[in-house]
């Protein structure tokens, strides 16, 4: 049944309408009677967010290139929209045919921040679909699926999702639809399903997992039943080169926050930064060459007709051959009137040679992430950043005109002092003075130096999952330091949050499966959107820990000790505990780690892969500058 | 350089397409169908591409213009045919011609709107008595906050009819640069009438729609 008769009364009572009505260029649409299998890919935000999200774009491309599987695009509506939802009992839909989502084979939700998890239940709900997996019953779908960086600790919403997608979806998300087809047609039950699809690597389904605790709240173990494997490995797509990605976009109607096509150039990073999740999630470092890139965006701007194209990394400027790469994008972006944006540069190794590229790019001011104010610090994280690196990078920037810099940092980093807080306003001003010294300086503008200051979110897979995050009064004292340091400093502005989003953050990501009641309890007090500061309500979510006898300090102020079992222990993310461990010893005594190029640190990725992830052999001298240091 | 004026229609999905993003999606439709626009010179060039008449969000049509330059030889009816491969199938080009009339010629447009109702005798019953006001005056926004208007003097009403799921009429409004009056306006007056003078009228969704847009002497635009 399609629900255009009943959606199109609602639209012109909310705001930016074309986001829930579909048809934008691009979209797939498919005659449903030669479907087998119907996907609804969900992203637990709004369309503006949702749809700026190249993982999606990949997974939809991927499924649809099935002709016998149909994916199709679900965003959580806005609340004035949701309102209207609710009053005229309007089903969650998805955007192609305009069908409800419940009728579905599959409801997938990729899994971008913890603050989304409110957003999967109110989604869920308003698709007329039981939020707890154990209501679900045993007809065998719709199945509820998540993947994406969160799914490394499922265990908050392991309660309200049938199956989990670990690592990279390409392959793994059509083994599991293929099985299911098979098993649907011979007549098999959820539960049946769910068993036979737990042998598929890269497949976790948390109900045939039971968990224990010790009496002082930590898990005790986590004991697999029904033939589930001990440990679940994630899943990498080993040939990267070579693996399918989007030909063409759905190009929206409406303004996005990323409005451009996205060519993803490498995956998994080298640099092993301590605090940085991706950094080791997404391990071992693969690349695609120039060729792969230029004709792959190529195809993306004829397909799409964007006149943006951006590149996705986690650090572009690693790449082995990025000369090479700028010199290809940039012949066919300047012949067809196409802007070129590089996001994820890294300070350390903008040469000069890529400066001159980037020149002919155009540029709207430039960012960078020493991520702490001094040295000792910046070791301890492993961000192989020099000061002489960030002068050297922002006189570039002076001397090719620009006036302001925006620069990011962290507090509440392990080891951290008031010194290393006072730190990063010295280190601002070190380069205001260094501006004022300069000759030939840009004139007209006085410099401006933004300083963005976050607050440190301890992740799982990380060195730092040991440690715990600063309590909220800790939080409040550096703050206070840093205001006072930056008082009289009329050139450079700092900017922090109030940190409650950040606890939660914590929380979510390292919690456990406990904690499901309290994201169900959050959400019917009312809780959703906790990602937008005009939505999150944090005394709610108190109120939801304190109805379940839990507490925000359990699980994200308690340094966790090395033996400890962690709710995510049972999940194989190619990196070894060992390895984290002798990570964080190294991070205590401040000592750096070379990245992957230069020395293999042996973080059990070759384990699996049984090969280097680089061809040492090679000489560095044919690398670019920037991975030579 | 050759100067094209294209008529196209606007319907189902692509109704909510805003003004602003119309302009977008038209300039990502020419990229990918390969047909070589003209860019405007200068510092920051961009695809040139004129709407001389903007539609309100919601409003369904077969009669919006769009000018453009094809920058080369490719023929006008081959620009279209390209084109409409690449949009949607809410958002088709009709016909392509040299363009005659000038954006300033434009000065009305037609409307059929239907106001869904299940009394639809009693809807009309209160139309009639609405419209029979000697004035109907509406906050109306302009470049300079809001203004009050005389609705009424404005609308020439062309026809009214009871159908079965309620009201339709036809209106011919004002159209242009210096004064513009969408349907909306005088269907929301009316809708906000409702309650106070016909409390048991119920109505259900308004439907518009613009059929031609029309030059001062009533021949069509394009
Ligand atoms: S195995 Fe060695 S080179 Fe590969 S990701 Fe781990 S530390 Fe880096």
């Amino acid at each position: 049944m399609n629900l255009f008769e009943k959606i199109e009364p609602l639209l012109l009572n909310v705001q930016k309408p074309a986001r829930y009505i579909g048809g934008e260029p691009g979209s797939i649409m498919k005659d449903k009677s030669q479907i087998k299998a119907r996907f609804a890919f969900c992203f637990p935000d709004r369309y503006d967010v949702g749809m700026s999200h190249l993982g999606m774009k990949v997974l939809y491309a991927v499924i649809n290139q099935r002709p016998e599987y149909w994916c199709e695009r679900v965003f959580a509506p806005d609340t004035d929209f949701e309102a209207l939802m609710r009053e005229h009992h309007l089903p969650l839909y998805a955007l192609e045919s305009l069908e409800p989502i419940k009728d579905f084979d599959f409801i997938g939700f990729t899994l971008q921040y913890e603050l989304c998890y409110t957003n999967i239940l109110n989604m869920l709900d308003l698709a007329g679909v039981p939020v707890w997996q154990r209501d679900r019953g045993e007809s065998i779908a719709p199945i509820v699926c998540a993947g994406g960086s969160c799914a490394c600790n499922p265990e908050p919403i392991a309660d309200f999702v049938d199956l989990f997608f670990l690592g990279e979806g390409e392959e793994v998300d059509l083994e599991v639809m293929d099985l299911y087809v098979k098993m649907r047609d011979a007549g098999a039950t959820r539960s049946e399903f769910l068993k036979a699809a737990s042998q598929i690597q890269g497949v976790y389904v948390p109900s045939l997992y039971d968990v224990s605790y010790h009496e002082d709240g930590t898990v005790k173990a986590v004991t697999p039943k029904d033939g589930a494997p001990a440990t679940v490995r994630k899943r990498i797509i080993e040939n990267f080169d070579k693996c399918p990605a989007p030909e063409s976009f759905v190009v929206p109607f409406s303004e996005i926050v990323h409005d451009r096509a996205v060519t993803e150039v490498l995956r998994g990073c080298l640099r092993g930064c301590r605090f940085c999740q991706a950094g080791f999630l997404y391990r071992p470092f693969r690349e695609k060459t120039p060729e792969t890139i230029c004709e792959q965006s190529k195809k993306l701007i004829d397909n799409t007709g964007y006149e943006e194209l951006s590149l996705c990394s986690l650090s572009t400027s690693d790449h082995s051959r990025i000369e090479e790469m700028m010199d290809g994008l940039l012949t066919f972006t300047e012949n067809e009137h196409i802007n070129l944006s590089l996001p994820s540069l890294r300070v350390d190794n903008f040469s000069t040679g890529l400066m001159n590229r980037l020149r002919r790019v155009r540029s709207s001011g430039l960012t960078f992430a020493p991520e702490a104010g001094t040295q000792r610090m910046r070791d301890v994280i492993n961000k192989n950043v020099t000061e002489e690196e960030l002068m050297r990078t922002c006189k570039i920037a002076f001397n090719a005109g620009q006036t302001s810099v925006k620069l990011y940092f962290m507090m509440g980093l392990p080891t951290e002092t008031d010194d290393d807080i006072r730190g990063i306003i010295e280190l601002a001003q070190r380069v205001v003075d260094m501006f004022y010294e300069m000759e030939r300086r840009p004139k007209g503008k006085p410099v401006q130096i933004s300083c963005s200051i976050a607050t440190f979110v301890p992740k799982p897979f990380t060195p730092f999952e040991f440690h715990p995050q600063d309590t909220r009064e800790m939080i409040a004292h550096k703050q206070k330091i840093l205001e006072e340091a930056v008082a009289g400093h009329k050139r450079i502005r700092a900017s922090w949050h109030f940190p409650e989003t950040s606890i939660l953050e914590a929380v979510l990501a390292k919690g456990d499966r406990r904690l499901c009641n309290v994201i169900y309890g959050a959400w019917k007090r009312g809780c959703i959107f906790d990602a937008w500061s005009e939505h999150f309500n944090y005394p709610l979510w108190l109120e939801a820990f304190a109805e379940q006898g839990l507490n925000v300090e359990f699980y994200a102020n308690r340094p966790r000790p090395y033996d400890e079992v962690f709710p995510w222990d049972h999940l194989d993310y190619y990196v070894d505990k060992a390895f984290l461990i002798r990570e964080n010893e190294k991070a205590k005594q401040a000592q750096t780690t070379k990245h992957c190029r230069l020395q293999c640190a042996g973080c059990g990725v070759t384990k699996v892969t049984g090969h280097p992830c680089f061809d040492y052999s090679k000489p560095l001298r044919d690398l670019p500058e920037a991975l030579t240091s | 350089m050759v100067p094209v004026r294209a008529t196209f229609e606007k319907r189902r999905r692509a109704k909510y397409i805003s003004h602003l993003d119309l302009m977008r999606c038209m300039q990502r439709a020419f990229r990918r169908a390969g047909v070589p626009i003209w860019f405007t010179e200068g510092f920051n060039p961009h695809a040139y591409l004129m709407f001389p008449l903007a539609l309100s969000l919601g409003c369904e049509s077969g009669c919006e213009c769009m000018d453009f330059r094809i920058d080369g030889d490719m023929p006008m009816q081959e620009a279209m045919e390209r084109l409409n491969r690449v949009l949607p199938p809410d958002l088709q080009i009709l016909a392509v011609a040299a363009p005659v009339r000038k954006h300033t010629d434009i000065a009305f447009a037609d409307y059929a709107v239907r106001l869904d109702s299940e009394q639809p005798d009693a809807l009309r019953t209160a139309w009639d008595a609405f419209i029979a006001q000697p004035e109907i005056l509406v906050e109306k926004k302009t470049k300079r906050g809001t203004a009050q208007v005389d609705v009424k003097a404005q609308a020439e009403i062309q026809d009214v009819q009871t159908a079965a799921d309620g009201l339709l009429l036809k209106l011919r409004l004002p159209a242009g640069t210096s004064v513009n009056v969408n349907p909306g306006l005088l269907t929301d007056a009316f809708l906000a009438w409702l309650p106070e003078h016909a409390p048991e009228v119920q109505t259900g969704t308004v439907h518009a729609e613009r059929l031609a847009i029309l030059c001062a002497d009533g021949t069509p635009f394009a």
